[in-house]
């Protein structure tokens, strides 16, 4: 943890003095990183075969004979103990820390429930993991009892090798995996190896390091990678918690409150740019962008720009660039501060009021909007949950629904009668006359608009505030108050709901690192979320918790479901930092106005079709059994916009264009020129891209592919060769997912 | 001009060999029928000898059925438009009854209901909207449709002694249910993706494009479990472009990447992650080697988004032949449609780009010979609450059940309202709060209807139309078997 007195400190040195702290790291109070990788599973096999272990071996066999159960099969929906080792797990790390994933011989995968761990007496460090052989996703029917699979386990973002499981019968079409061994209980060493711990500071791991800036910052940057090297992890993340918000370079502009009739706001003679800045979003989205690609405050600006992805107000039915300027405020304070905090920030914010119509709610013209998305998006979701994040199932296997349309006619209730603070005096402090006031909360100025009937709200073990008693002949301020201390419980009642803390931590974990996490590392984030439920900064041990997490760290990423594709906003925001970005002239730096192209492959920034975001959490792969959410914006069309973004930002350039281009954006190329210049070889071209966008983890076939196209290119031209290097990672599917 | 298969796959394999796309294309529709494997229980049937296309135009956020088809009669003995009026005026949702534009419907006796005044002529419209093609019996008006487990009374609803569609009013799973055409559980595909995992290899031998296309981004409704549908841009984009990578040229060097870029998608499959994404950027690669060249629609269409994604159906549909394709499936998105606010005028400027370009797909599609062959139908996420929200200038709805669809085209049996009768004996419900048909009950009831024609119903007579054998429902609407009838009649017979 960070002193007060160093915090200080470092709010100076960040206004203005971030260079000093580069040749100071120990200023920063460093924190020790230790070794990220974890160890890879092993699925053990029998002694000859790599047929799966399914029995121990007993004292004699063990002595020297052989153990093997070359027609061993089971039936569909029977449980199977499957063996592993090498494997070091943390305390209370148990079964949901794991993953079972099959595939048959007609290529389908499916995903088999891990139903128990437990470690093995007389065989140390290994471990039996008990399933049940049942798919448990659904996208296929069941899988047939015909013959031999392929099982693999995964865990911490690494899989194990595969082995082969007879289902019905042994035999069948299915292959072994090229290359493939036995892994014979009796060659194995059964101990746990203690890896070494770092022992000084800094953080020698370089594919992490980038994969970490890819997690924690709009993208890795040379500079924040050296730094990162020098100072570690967590170091850094301590600054970042602490760092002032928006950077000292691009603050939040003062946009004053504008008549809803433009006519009004924008009269004639105004700047020919006055509805542009006011009534759009063009100001938001610049200094969204700018902030992105070269502010200080990246991991804020991240967790931030992932909250305004959750809690959706969207520009589509925003007027004005003032309104979205003050929601954002609240999203960024709540990205480090505490979760019920935020949900009353929102809730009382009038853009979301706009947004979901709570502003125009009332007891006799109710409207649900709100109320409704408050608890299926932003809180609880539809369905009851463990704290790991997976579904409960009631008698019959199915699953448990959070609340029904009743609940909802209550929440609806509760939140009636608000609306923008227009009084005289200090409770409205931005009131501006003949202006809706955007930036202030929301408050009650007609009691009459508020529901004083008795409401009953979530129910659930434990449950806080389950009712709310009527106002009994309540009038005028009677009433008001009444209405803000239910809205305080109706908060309180969804907050304390079991759902929130592993539904918020799934969707943190979604944005920042994987797509479809891990049971376990949902539940130790849903567990720091829990611990600091009163922390005033709760959500700063929930980040860190999820930055930390052993399955987000780690060199090398081996599970074939591990990683994210990424969103147009970062695919591009990535580029653009690790390379370099400058203004089109190269002399200077970025305008931010470069919404046009993510905006093209269905992410305009801050302008969400919908509440539903751009993309479900719950999207699934198509063909997979995988959760993806950004696939749902990835179809034929946008894939090939991908590859034409990828053609725009390396051969393109965004040109100077007034009033609304003034400076122009352009990719950083000549320090790549100069290393194609230097070696016509094109190998250290490679190795360049190799390390800054692939993790170090470029597999040879992909690179000796790449290498041939650029030297097809003259090596005359080495800028050609540059662009063609670039073009080409950019644009594979390696690089569009994050792994 | 039209490419042989063979022509084809030179083109589109051009830089990857035929056993990497094989690798790659394993859930692929299309490759499937490029293989000609053909599944067993199919393979009797003949390749059909006409060309057929059901056109989906998804109406995004729960359109108010209640404004869109609104008795214009006074007769007393169903709820009439001065029911439609009490319930409805007071907050200032109620249209005037002069401006709505009369129908008569034969199965409610020849009594007169309306349409929104938007399916008429609009200012600055290019054509008369589709209100006229209820007088030449190309449009049918299924009533009262929804998401159901199994048909189900109020006292059902009530005493939850039959399973109600789960998340009941939610946004995200009433569509999920529309789309996937079942509401008891959470899918993973669409119908529409179904008929085409079952019906390419029958019907499309040979086609050059998935049977399914979006214009509207990746739909569930467009999903199969080995379809992977095409989804590219509306008309703003010609066919030529819309999935052509930009900046190559037939220099050496260009070239030499071209190939670069198409190998690399044969490579680091380990990761699923990687595979899937490489998987959908190769349906892209081959599909834009078949759509070089494509000839303009003759009829004009409305320049808004709607108007745009049904000009480039028509588009595709005018080079059926060069796509050897049979069977179409298509899927367009007009949004907007959830109007807690403001509704009276959005639902103006909605209905009537819906209207416009409805009618100049209809239009396009009789120039081409097509005007029995292309049915065009709408769903929603759901109807609206009868009750209205909020008041005054900015009124608008909150979410509601059973809806109005409509299904236009020449292959319509006869314009009519269509569906299961309600407990009024009519397929149109009663406009009642807390009455008979409203799943909401007390003095807080704000008219949600139970829908009397399951989603199913409503999908299967259209997927009987376009082809669908009888022995496939079941595959494709796995709760089909919970509702009695399964063909609702608005449909002409198969060929």
């Amino acid at each position: 943890m960070i002193g007060r007195k160093s915090c200080l400190l470092l709010k100076f040195l960040s206004a203005g003095l971030a260079v000093f702290l580069l040749f100071f790291p120990v200023l920063a109070q460093a924190e020790d990183d230790p070794n990220p990788d974890s160890p890879t599973p092993i699925l053990l096999s029998e002694t000859d075969s790599t047929r799966a272990l399914t029995e121990l071996p007993t004292t004699k066999t063990r002595r020297g004979n052989q153990l093997r159960f070359p027609n061993r099969a089971f039936s569909l929906d029977s449980q199977v103990t499957l063996y592993i080792t090498n494997v070091e797990l943390l305390k209370d790390e148990g079964a949901n820390a794991f993953r079972v994933y099959v595939e048959d011989s007609k290529g389908r995968k499916y995903r088999f429930p891990v139903l128990a761990l437990q470690s093995v007496k007389g065989f140390g460090g290994v471990y039996a993991l008990t399933i049940k052989l049942r798919d448990e996703i659904g996208f296929w029917e069941q899988p047939g009892e015909d013959g031999d699979v392929l099982v693999n386990v995964t865990w911490r973002g690494l899989t194990s090798n595969r082995v082969k499981l007879g289902l019905g019968k042994t035999g069948g079409d299915i292959k072994d995996d090229a290359g493939a061994a036995p892994t014979p209980i009796s060659a194995l060493p059964f101990k746990n190896t203690d890896l070494p711990t770092s022992e000084y500071v800094g953080y020698r791991w370089s594919g992490d390091r980038i994969r970490f800036l890819e997690q924690a910052t709009f993208g890795p940057t040379t500079a924040l990678d050296n730094r990162i090297r020098r100072i570690g992890l967590r170091t850094w993340l301590a600054e970042q918690l602490e760092m002032p918000y928006p950077s000292g370079a691009y603050p939040y502009p003062d946009l004053p409150l504008k008549p809803t009739d433009t006519a009004l706001g924008c009269p004639t003679g105004s700047p020919a740019t006055c509805i542009r800045d006011h009534y759009t979003m063009y100001p938001l989205q610049t200094w969204f962008y700018k902030e992105a690609l070269y502010g200080d405050a990246q991991l804020r600006h991240r967790v931030a720009w992932a909250l305004s992805q959750i809690w959706v107000v969207s520009g589509l039915e925003t007027q004005q660039a003032s309104w979205m300027f003050a929601y954002h405020q609240q999203l960024s304070k709540g990205a480090f501060g505490n979760w019920r905090q935020l949900m009353t920030d929102v809730t009382l914010n009038p853009a979301m009021g706009n947004y979901l119509d709570m502003i125009r709610s009332t007891r006799t013209n109710p409207n649900e909007n709100y109320p409704r998305e408050v608890l299926q998006l932003f809180n609880v979701g539809l369905f009851m949950l463990n704290q790991d994040g997976t579904l409960q199932l009631d008698g019959q296997g199915n699953p448990i629904e959070t609340y029904s349309q009743n609940d909802v006619n209550n929440f609806t209730k509760v939140f009636t009668g608000w609306t923008t603070c227009e009084v005289t005096g200090a409770q409205c402090p931005n009131r501006t006359q003949g202006a809706p006031n955007f930036k202030d909360p929301m408050i009650i100025i007609n009691a009459n608009n508020h529901d004083i009937t008795a409401k009953t709200l979530l129910n659930y073990p434990g449950v806080t505030n389950q009712t709310i008693a009527a106002c009994t002949g309540c009038t005028g301020t009677t009433t008001i108050n009444y209405a803000n201390n239910s809205l305080n419980q109706a908060l309180d009642n969804i907050y304390n709901h079991p759902n929130v803390a592993p539904f918020v931590s799934k969707l943190l974990i979604q944005h920042l690192v994987t797509s479809d996490p891990s049971p376990a590392f949902v539940g130790r984030v849903a567990a720091v979320f829990n611990a600091n439920r009163t922390n005033p900064t709760q959500m700063k041990e929930v980040v860190r918790a999820i930055l930390l997490d052993p399955e987000a760290r780690g060199n090398i990423k081996t599970d074939p479901t591990y990683g994210k594709l990424r969103e147009p906003v970062q695919l591009m925001t990535n580029l653009y930092r690790q390379l370099g970005v400058t203004s089109a002239d190269g002399a200077s730096l970025s305008d931010g106005n470069i919404n046009r192209f993510p905006s093209g492959l269905a992410q305009n920034t801050f302008n969400a079709p919908t509440v539903f975001n751009y993309y479900s959490p719950d999207y699934i792969i198509p063909g997979t059994s995988l959760l993806g959410p950004e696939f749902a914006i990835f179809n034929t069309g946008t894939s090939i916009g991908r590859a034409n973004l990828g053609n725009s930002l390396v051969y393109g350039v965004a040109n100077v264009a007034l009033p609304d281009t003034p400076n122009g954006t352009r990719l950083y190329l000549a320090e790549l020129q100069a290393i194609a210049a230097a070696d016509t070889t094109s190998n250290q071209l490679l190795d360049v891209l190799n390390q800054r966008m692939m993790h170090g983890r470029m597999s040879s076939q992909m690179r000796g592919r790449i290498l041939t196209a650029v030297n097809a290119v003259a090596s005359t031209n080495p800028l050609a060769r540059a662009q063609a290097a670039v073009y080409l990672v950019f644009t594979s599917s390696q690089y569009q997912v994050q792994r | 001009m039209k490419e042989t298969r063979r022509e084809f796959l030179i083109k589109s394999g051009c830089a990857l060999t035929m056993t990497a796309l094989a690798t790659q294309m394993g859930h692929f529709g299309m490759m499937s029928a490029m293989a000609q494997k053909v599944d067993d229980e199919t393979k009797v049937s003949a390749v059909p000898s006409d060309y057929r296309a059901l056109v989906c135009i998804f109406l995004a956020g729960g359109n108010d059925g209640n404004n869109t088809v609104i008795p214009i009669h006074n007769d007393a003995s169903v709820s009439n438009y001065q029911t439609y009026f009490n319930a409805r005026n007071t907050q200032g949702l109620a249209l005037a009854q002069g401006t709505l534009l009369p129908i008569s419907v034969p199965r409610m006796g020849n009594l007169s209901y309306g349409l929104h005044p938007s399916f008429g002529t609009v200012a600055g419209g290019i054509n008369p909207g589709i209100h006229p093609l209820w007088a030449d019996g190309k449009m049918a008006i299924v009533t009262n449709v929804g998401t159901l487990v199994a048909p189900m009374t109020k006292q059902q609803y009530q005493n939850g002694s039959v399973q109600k569609p789960f998340q009941l009013y939610s946004h995200s799973d009433q569509v999920s249910q529309f789309q996937g055409g079942r509401s008891d559980t959470q899918s993973y595909t669409g119908w529409g993706g179904r008929i085409s995992d079952l019906r390419t290899s029958p019907d499309n031998p040979g086609g050059l494009l998935p049977m399914i296309t979006s214009i509207a981004g990746s739909q569930l409704f467009t999903a199969g479990q080995t379809t992977l549908p095409l989804a590219i841009a509306n008309a703003g984009t010609g066919l030529n472009n819309v999935l052509n990578p930009a900046g190559y040229n037939t220099t050496a060097a260009s070239q030499a990447r071209l190939s670069a870029f198409n190998d690399l998608r044969g490579m680091d499959l380990d990761s699923q992650v990687v595979q899937a994404a490489s998987h959908i950027t190769n349906q892209a690669m081959t599909a834009n080697a078949a759509l070089q060249t494509f000839q303009e629609v003759t009829v004009t269409f409305p320049n808004t988004n709607i108007g745009n994604q049904l000009k480039q159906i028509a588009r595709l549909i005018r080079k059926r032949t060069d796509l050897s394709v049979n069977r179409q499936i298509f899927f367009a998105q007009i949004g907007g449609f959830d109007t807690h606010n403001n509704q009276l005028a959005a639902h103006v400027t909605l209905l009537g780009q819906l209207s416009q370009a409805m009618r100049a797909f209809y239009d396009e599609m009789t120039v081409q010979g097509l005007g029995d062959k292309v049915t065009q139908f709408t769903m929603s996420d759901f109807n609206r609450t009868f009750n209205p929200a909020s008041s005054g200038a900015i009124v608008g709805s909150d979410h509601a059940w059973g809806n109005h669809n409509f299904v236009v085209g020449g292959g319509v049996t006869a314009s009519d309202f269509y569906g299961i009768n309600t407990t009024n004996g009519t397929p149109f419900p009663t406009m009642t709060f807390n009455g008979p048909d409203d799943a909401d009950s007390g003095t807080g009831a704000r008219g949600r209807w139970i829908p009397t024609t399951s989603v199913e119903q409503f999908a299967a007579t259209l997927s009987r139309w376009y082809g669908l054998p009888d022995a496939n429902l079941p595959a494709v609407f796995p709760k089909i078997t919970n509702f009695a009838n399964t063909n609702l009649g608005f449909m002409q017979p198969p060929a």
